[in-house]
């Protein structure tokens, strides 16, 4: 714990266990996405289905890389991650992001875009909480909501809610979030 | 449709197996099946048993996801029954 660095952001009238629940709450969601990416990018078969293995494969490195940069600022803060897998999971900020029944690639991408839309909430308010007052917690949850949003456009694209506005990332993954990561 | 005054609502408050409803605009609504409302908790920042019409208003969210559960009764007392 950096005792010094939880003071400040007490002092900044923050209210550190319930930010620190938040954390945790969303670093499940980051984490079980991980997991249950896995499974429907797995499922994205076919000549539709393929060309999209990409981008959810992009989106699931860099939830997984939003819950590795989400740990060190819950222990800074003085909190810890539970010890138990299963209860984890079932405390996540989001719900579980679930093969859907009908197979179809359409139903997929609305499992994959209401996980991203989910995020974008969760993060949203962490920003709101803490902006001017928690600095280094803003910055980490600032940086994941840019990414948040980048997979929500990413995916809401291919239903058909109009462009994206931007390119498939080139190469490296985390553009925001990999400072956290060095 | 059940009348819930607002000491009777604090019952429901998802713990210890109670179901968990939540107050929002007059309405009374049963959340108990909601992943995100397990043990009546929902973010860290909202418990069950309690009128939430204020809390939504700072939430990333909005009513939306309210409307599409159950209504077990209606709050006595509500000034807000505008509520769908
Ligand atoms: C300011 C604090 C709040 C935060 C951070 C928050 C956050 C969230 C998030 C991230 C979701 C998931 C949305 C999605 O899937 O995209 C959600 C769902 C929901 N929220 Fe909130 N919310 C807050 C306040 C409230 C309040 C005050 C109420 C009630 C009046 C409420 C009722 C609900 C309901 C009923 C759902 C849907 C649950 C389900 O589908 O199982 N929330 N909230
Ligand atoms: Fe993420
Ligand atoms: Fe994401």
């Amino acid at each position: 714990m950096a005792k010094v660095a939880r003071e400040m952001v007490e002092r900044s009238g923050v209210d550190v266990e319930k930010l620190l629940e938040l954390l945790i709450k969303n670093a499940a969601a980051e984490l079980t996405t991980y997991y249950y990416y896995t499974i429907l990018r797995a499922n994205l078969i076919g000549l539709e289905g393929e060309s999209l293995k990409e981008i959810a494969e992009v989106a699931r490195i860099e939830d997984r890389n939003h819950f590795e940069a989400l740990v060190p600022r819950i222990y800074e803060l003085g909190g810890k991650l539970p010890d138990n897998m299963k209860e984890f999971h079932d405390m996540s900020a989001c719900p579980p992001a679930n093969l859907p029944e009908n197979l179809t690639v359409e139903e997929i991408l609305k499992v994959l875009v209401e996980a991203e839309r989910c995020a974008v909430r969760g993060y949203t308010q962490i920003c709101n909480m803490t902006a001017g007052k928690d600095h280094r917690t803003y910055d980490l949850a600032l940086a994941i909501l840019n990414e948040e949003i980048e997979h929500e456009s990413w995916f809401s694209e291919f239903l058909g809610e109009g462009p994206s506005g931007h390119f498939m990332r080139r190469g490296e993954t985390s553009p925001f979030v990999s400072k956290f990561l060095k | 449709m059940r009348k819930f005054t607002r000491e009777e609502l604090k019952e429901f408050n998802g713990k210890n197996g109670k179901p968990a409803y939540i107050a929002y605009r007059g309405k009374v609504y049963d959340v108990s099946h909601s992943f995100l409302w397990k043990g009546g908790r929902h973010q860290a920042l909202h418990e069950a048993g309690e009128d939430l019409t204020e809390g939504l208003k700072e939430a990333p969210h909005g009513e939306e996801f309210i409307l599409k559960f159950p209504v077990v009764g209606i709050l006595e007392s509500s000034t807000d029954l505008e509520g769908r």
